[in-house]
C-alpha cells in the first residue's frame, strides 16, 4: 500500500472457497463504516478467462509470411513472437444490491455455479465475485475469488470417437480405455489394438497423452491452437503385422498431478486426448499412423 | 471436451464462444483477398505490385505504428516492385527451362501412375486445377 493508495475499506468474502458445479456460494460484503453517497451497488459473478491473441497485424498477410521462422526470432523490426498471453472478464449473472437511502453498509448474495462451469485453473479461468459500489464521489470496488473443481460426476461420461491424425490407414489403430473420464494424477489404462489390413513391416508403436488449448476470444485475432504432449510411452519396436492377425498391447500412461481439466470457456477450451502413433520399419514409403481419441480431464473424484 | 456444458433449466446459459482462427478462415487484408482470387496468373502478378496492396500490409497494427509502417512501406515500394519482378522472372525462367525437363522425365512416372492408379491420379490432377484456380 503507497502512501497515497487510497484502498477501499470494502471487503467481500466468499464462502465456501471451493465449489463443485451447481454448488451455491455465498458472498458477504463488509464495510468498516458505511459508504454513504451511493448511488448503486452491483455484484457481477463470473469469471477472469486467460488466453492467447495475436497482438496486431493481419495473420496471413504476405508481409507477415516466415515471421515466425526461427531466423526472426529477437530481430528488431519484426513480429516474430506477437502472440501474447491475456486475460479478460466474462460476466455470468449481475446483481443490484439493495440500498437504503445513499447508503449502504454491508449485505450478502448468493450464486449457484452453473453446471456448464469452466474448472478454475491458471491456464483457463480464475471464478471472482467482482463488487462495484458506484458513488457520488469516488467508486469503490473489490472482490472475492473462489475455486471451481470438476469432479467426475459432474460430467457427463461417454466415449467420443477416435480422430484419425495422419496416416494412410494400411493399420486400422484403435485406443481402448478403461474409462472415458480421468482425473488429475491418475494413470491412464487401456490397450492399443493393431489391425493390419495387408503384411507390413514390423511396427514401432507409442503412445502419449496429449493437451489441447485452443484460444477463441470474441475480439481479438485468435492465436494458433497450443498442443503439448505428454512423455511418450514406447509399447515395442519389432511388432509384427500381418494381415488377419491382430495385435493388442496394454498400456498405462501418468496424467500430471496438476493437470488443467477439460474446460470450455468463452474465449479459450482446454482438450486432452490420448494418442498412438505407428511406425513401420526400414525405408519404404509406408507413412507414420497417428491416431487419437479424445478423454475428459478432472480434478477432484 | 467437458460433456456437460448444456444449461440445467433455471440456470443462466452459458455466454456465447468466439471462434478459433481455423473457423475464422484467412486473415488477409482486402486488396490482398482481392489479388488472391484473380484466375489470370498476368492480372495476378501485377496485382502483386500495386501500391495499394502493398499499403494494405500495414493493417490491423494500432493507430501511430499502422501509419509509420505505411510510411516504411512507401519507402520500400521501389524494392518491392522490384522484388515482384525479379521473382516473376526467375519462375518464367523455371518454366522455360528446367519444368520441360522434368516433364519429360516424369513422363513414365506419370504414365504408370494414370493406367494403375486412374483415381489417384484424377484426384491429384483435380487437387492442383483447383490450386491454381484459386
Amino acid at each position: 500500500m503507497g502512501l497515497f493508495s487510497r484502498s477501499s475499506d470494502v471487503r467481500v468474502a466468499v464462502t465456501p472457497g471451493v465449489v463443485r458445479p451447481r454448488d451455491t456460494v455465498t458472498a458477504t460484503v463488509t464495510t468498516d463504516r458505511p459508504v454513504d453517497k451511493v448511488r448503486s451497488v452491483r455484484l457481477d459473478w463470473g469469471y477472469t478467462n486467460f488466453y492467447r491473441y495475436h497482438w496486431a497485424g493481419r495473420v496471413d498477410s504476405a508481409a507477415a509470411q516466415g515471421n515466425d521462422s526461427i531466423l526472426t526470432a529477437g530481430q528488431v523490426g519484426t513480429s516474430h513472437g506477437g502472440d501474447r498471453d491475456t486475460e479478460d472478464w466474462v460476466s455470468v449473472v449481475v446483481e443490484d444490491l439493495p440500498i437504503a437511502t445513499g447508503t449502504f453498509a454491508g449485505a450478502t448474495s448468493t450464486f449457484r455455479i452453473p453446471s456448464w462451469a469452466p474448472a478454475s485453473s491458471p491456464s483457463i479461468a480464475r471464478w471472482e465475485c467482482r463488487l462495484t459500489i458506484d458513488r457520488e464521489g469516488r467508486d469503490a470496488e473489490s472482490h472475492g475469488e473462489f475455486t471451481v473443481l470438476i469432479g467426475t460426476s459432474a460430467v457427463e461420461a461417454y466415449v467420443e470417437p477416435l480422430e484419425r491424425v495422419s496416416g494412410q490407414a494400411e493399420t486400422d489403430v484403435d485406443i481402448t480405455l478403461a474409462k472415458p473420464v480421468w482425473q488429475a494424477g491418475e494413470t491412464i489404462i487401456g490397450h492399443v489394438t493393431l489391425a493390419p489390413t495387408a503384411d507390413l513391416p514390423d511396427g514401432d508403436l507409442a503412445v502419449s497423452w496429449q493437451r489441447e488449448r485452443e484460444s477463441h476470444p470474441l475480439v481479438r485475432t485468435p492465436s494458433p491452437c497450443g498442443q503439448l504432449d505428454g512423455r511418450v510411452v514406447g509399447l515395442g519396436n519389432r511388432i509384427p503385422l500381418h494381415a488377419g492377425a491382430p495385435v493388442q498391447i496394454p498400456f498405462a500412461i501418468d496424467l500430471p498431478a496438476d493437470a488443467a481439466p477439460t474446460a470450455a470457456a468463452v474465449h479459450s477450451s482446454i482438450n486432452w486426448f490420448v494418442q498412438a502413433r505407428l511406425m513401420y520399419r526400414g525405408f519404404n514409403g509406408h507413412m507414420l499412423e497417428r491416431v487419437r481419441r479424445p478423454i475428459t480431464v478432472v480434478n477432484a473424484p | 471436451m467437458t460433456s456437460a456444458q448444456r444449461p440445467l433449466p433455471g440456470e443462466p446459459p452459458p455466454p456465447q464462444r468466439g471462434l478459433t482462427r481455423e473457423e475464422r478462415g484467412r486473415d488477409v487484408s482486402e486488396a490482398q483477398a482481392d489479388v488472391e482470387a484473380q484466375t489470370s496468373k498476368w492480372k495476378q502478378f501485377l496485382g502483386w505490385m500495386s501500391p495499394r496492396l502493398v499499403w494494405s500490409m500495414a493493417d490491423g497494427y494500432p493507430v501511430v505504428i499502422k501509419q509509420f509502417i505505411q510510411f516504411c512501406l512507401i519507402l520500400i515500394y521501389p524494392a518491392w516492385v522490384f522484388a515482384v519482378v525479379v521473382g516473376g522472372l526467375c519462375q518464367l525462367l523455371f518454366y522455360v527451362t528446367v519444368y520441360p525437363v522434368l516433364w519429360v522425365l516424369f513422363w513414365p512416372v506419370r504414365a504408370y501412375q494414370k493406367k494403375h492408379h486412374p483415381e489417384e491420379y484424377a484426384a491429384t490432377r483435380a487437387k492442383f486445377a483447383k490450386k491454381t484456380r484459386t
